[in-house]
């Protein structure tokens, strides 16, 4: 019953952990997204233009810079809006020129800081008319993440120090029971080293095995829900498929649990053996 | 061996244990303690093994003043003591062998020594035979000699024994009487506390008589003339 309840404790927050990890993983073309367009004035030359991305890029060292010529733009245009005739009626082409500009890739932060720096320099030129970029859902995305990973290191928290309540009551229970055995062994000359370590190793057992049920669930809920979730990214044109802990952190997880359960049963002891006085005079103060 | 120095006891809410109780007991001997129920022997017994304090005086054991022993070496202390109860104190869900076999463990003993010294203290005690019997299929004699075992296995240079024949017959108690007897010639200081005075005077082994929590006689070994 002890386990059953660790490993429910223990899967909420490691699934919580999952699901982020596999959220930050997900291709969220993180690049496209942080790219900005660059709107030039009307009547800028293609030399100034050019100059400008070469200045850019000595500057910034963006990724890549891509520069679309009015021309070009009313194609594009003429085949996206489906507006051919009408467009054929203007005497010139409205369009400016215009520079699409992608920031070396890097983690959601090192982004948003260099998509900044970019609109800074970019809205400090005199010919650009305009800076454009689709970066804030990116942003909001990342600082839910960040949200999401405090909310798992509350859980984690509080999970485990429901871990070191739960296997702590069970050793008092446990050392209760054994009181008479632990009284005898006071009597021949055992310390509180002696008489601790039998519980020592249940508490650690105990979190170990708590946490082998919990990954278990987590095994459980990632097969059941793959295949469903694979599908629904499917149709977004995204291929995934949801990852698990890992050999390295399912060690991890192993120890600290193993780890929660000892410091339990360390604390439960202990309380009972100050209450017992085992290395002095015998007997509930 | 032993030196009780004007010790006093007083248990919390006034009960008066013991009163200015002096002697000596020299290392190797084996000494009664009698009296009458309540005298103070358990007491006493209680105090060598640091289960109580003394309230006033000094305890001395092996040149060890236990008043002043800290608690973090009173396992240190039982280990070098064997102690013999007269509820036993066994461990009902181990066997003869592993309860024989406590005070090794504790000791940090290996395991094929434990093994061997388990078995010759069996045989010492006549229980050989019963190693991997549970405490509760034995009778109270055999009960008794498990502890009797168990106290002496370790060697230990002082062995206690409170009323430990206090529930066997005649013929059992003088068996075990012949055991501590027998430990006792090997150089181990022995110090029980019995009513049983048909066998002490037997015995004829000096005799330390508590009244009402005094030390009322000293009769020393040879001269037995207990009423």
């Amino acid at each position: 019953m002890t386990v059953l309840v660790l490993g429910i404790a223990m899967f909420l927050p490691l699934g919580l952990y999952v699901t982020l990890e596999n959220l930050q993983g997900m291709n969220l073309r993180q690049e496209e997204w942080s790219s900005v367009t660059v709107f030039f004035k009307s009547g800028t030359t293609e030399t100034q233009v050019r100059q400008v991305a070469k200045q850019l890029e000595v500057r910034l060292h963006p990724q890549s810079v891509r520069l679309i010529s009015p021309g070009q733009g009313m194609v594009d245009f003429r085949d996206a809006s489906g507006f051919g005739a009408s467009l054929d009626m203007l005497e010139e082409n409205p369009l400016p020129w215009v520079m699409q500009v992608s920031p070396p890739p890097g983690s959601t932060e090192q982004l948003e800081r260099r998509v900044a720096e970019l609109v800074a320099y970019l809205n400090s030129v005199d010919s650009v008319e305009l800076t454009q970029f689709d970066y804030k859902w990116l942003q909001r995305l990342g600082r839910m993440l960040e949200l999401g990973r405090a909310v798992v290191s509350v859980l984690i928290l509080l999970f485990g120090l429901a871990v070191v309540v739960v296997v702590g009551n069970t050793i008092r229970l446990d050392v209760n029971s054994r009181a008479e055995e632990i009284e005898i062994l006071a009597l021949v000359g055992a310390g509180n080293a002696f008489v601790r370590q039998p519980f020592l190793y249940s508490g650690l057992w105990y979190g170990v095995m708590g946490c082998l049920f919990a990954l278990l669930l987590l095994s459980l809920s990632l097969l059941y829900l793959g295949r469903p979730l694979g599908l629904l990214l499917e149709t977004y044109g995204t291929v995934f498929s949801l990852r698990g802990l890992g050999g390295y952190k399912t060690l991890w997880v192993l120890l600290g649990g193993g780890m929660l359960g000892w410091l339990g049963a360390w604390i439960s002891v202990q309380r009972y053996l100050r209450l017992l006085r085992v290395g002095g005079v015998l007997g509930r103060k | 061996m032993i030196r009780f120095e004007r010790v006093s006891k007083i248990y919390p809410g006034g009960n008066r244990a013991l009163t200015d109780v002096s002697f000596a007991i020299e290392r190797g001997s084996m000494v009664f303690l009698t009296g009458h129920s309540g005298a103070g022997k358990s007491t006493l017994l209680r105090l060598i093994m640091i289960l109580e304090r003394a309230s006033r005086g000094q305890v001395i054991v092996n040149n060890r003043d236990l008043g002043k022993t800290p608690n973090r070496l009173v396992p240190v202390i039982r280990q070098g003591t064997g102690m013999i109860f007269q509820d036993h104190k066994l461990l009902k869900d181990k066997t003869v062998a592993d309860n024989v076999a406590l005070p090794l463990m504790i000791a940090g003993l290996k395991y094929s020594d434990i093994r061997k010294r388990v078995r010759a203290a069996l045989d010492k005690v006549g229980l050989l035979d019963k190693e991997k019997a549970w405490p509760l299929t034995l009778s109270g004699g055999e009960q008794q000699r498990v502890g009797i075992a168990r106290a002496i296995v370790s060697m230990p240079p002082l062995l206690l024994a409170d009323e430990p024949t206090g529930n066997l017959d005649p013929g059992l108690s003088r068996e075990l009487f012949a055991v501590f007897r027998e430990v006792s010639e090997q150089g181990v200081t022995v110090l029980i506390a019995s009513h049983n005075l048909d066998l002490i005077r037997e015995t004829r082994k000096r005799v330390l008589v508590l009244s009402n929590g005094r030390l009322a006689d000293d009769i020393p070994a040879s001269d037995q003339p207990i009423t």
